[in-house]
């Protein structure tokens, strides 16, 4: 009876384990394939690479929020010089609808309140409304005939301001395109 | 679990972690040997975050090609010794002059059937397909030189033909042809 009963649990077992193998077996085959996609090396200026995360000594710091998103995507943020940032992403094809997401977050280290000016556009006309989002307020920064509008917030002293990118389109768009926008540092107030 | 799925992922194991090495140490060593600057670093675009960062199109192009070269290179060897020693195996049991011009280049070792099996060289082709799969789509991307692109599908090709062949011998042995055996 007991041998019977091991039989049993054995066969048991086997049914559970191979299914569980078979998906190992996939993962051997998929997770090297994904790995050596990914390892391909990009090309980026090295001195003015990707600013995520990184604090610089000016008294404000502008870095990538970064994340992931479905209409956002291969966002890059780089530093141009002491005052001036240049942001860019890629926007995805997409429904008619509004879509958003944290871009940068701006962060003001003085003990004054600092101007901070964006202007942005996209290299086609898509007939969308950009804006950018701060501190619940909303500012318009390419509308839907594509004229481009420059748009500036006051960060507080001591401060910091996540600024979200925003876009709305009333069709549908069925590629992708390029947007880009300059951050200036303008003044201290 | 059955046998033959036990064999599978025993087998997978070597020629995975072969194809990631090779593309690793591909652009560690091209880089270390030229003495190029490169950066890793976080990007959240993709699968994984961190990615490796070139200065410019030329270099990249460059660490790209030689890492998939090498890539293919270190799945492909294995798979040639696997192919040869599964052509000698079965050359030897019909021609004895093999079995002479093996022990006169003291190679008789080579005559086992370890590592001849089908299931062997069909994985570790696939293997072979996939590097070379990666290495022409970045050939047609324009990431890596054309001819490193030729290379890796020719090495497919021929890989691919003597896996047919072994195939075939294996079927050949459970499933005589009449004129040979009856």
């Amino acid at each position: 009876m007991p041998s019977q009963k091991a039989q049993k649990f054995k066969k048991v077992l086997s049914l559970v384990v191979e299914p569980i193998a078979l998906g190992v077996l996939a993962l051997l085959f998929i997770i090297p394939t994904v790995t050596v996609m990914n390892l391909s090396p990009i090309t980026k200026k090295l001195q003015e690479l990707n600013v995520l995360g990184a604090n610089t000594q000016s008294t404000i710091s502008i870095t990538l929020v970064g994340g992931k998103h479905e209409v956002f995507t291969e966002e890059n943020l780089n530093k141009d010089s002491d005052t001036t940032y240049s942001y860019s992403t890629k926007l995805n094809k997409r429904a008619a609808d509004s879509y958003s997401k944290p871009a940068v977050e701006i962060k003001n280290n003085t003990d004054k309140a600092q101007k901070v000016s964006f202007y942005g556009q996209t290299l086609n006309q898509t007939q969308s409304n950009i804006r950018i989002i701060a501190d619940e307020k909303s500012y318009k920064i390419q509308d839907d005939k594509g004229q481009t509008f420059m748009q500036e917030i006051t960060v507080a002293p001591t401060s910091k301001v996540v600024v979200f990118l925003s876009i709305e389109n009333l069709t549908g768009i069925q590629f992708s395109e390029e947007f880009d926008m300059q951050i200036k540092v303008v003044e201290n107030l | 679990m059955s046998k033959l799925l036990r064999r599978a992922l025993k087998i997978s194991i070597v020629p995975a972690i072969l194809l990631i090495a090779g593309k690793f140490l591909g652009i560690l060593c091209t880089s270390i040997i030229y003495n190029l600057n490169f950066q890793i670093s976080n990007d959240l675009n993709g699968l994984f975050s961190v990615q490796i960062y070139f200065p410019d199109a030329s270099t990249t192009l460059f660490v790209n090609s030689i890492s998939n070269l090498v890539m293919v290179l270190f799945v492909a060897l294995p798979l040639a010794y696997f192919i040869i020693k599964t052509t000698l195996y079965h050359t030897v049991a019909n021609n004895p002059r093999t079995i002479v011009k093996m022990t006169r280049f003291n190679m008789l070792k080579w005559i086992t059937a370890k590592d001849t099996s089908f299931l062997t060289m069909f994985i570790w082709c696939a293997f072979l397909w996939i590097a070379s799969g990666v290495t022409i789509a970045h050939t047609l991307q324009g990431s890596t030189y054309p001819w490193v692109g030729i290379v890796a599908g020719s090495l497919a090709l021929i890989a691919s033909l003597f896996t047919i062949k072994t195939f075939e011998i294996e079927t050949d042995n459970i499933y005589p042809t009449e004129h040979k055996y009856y």
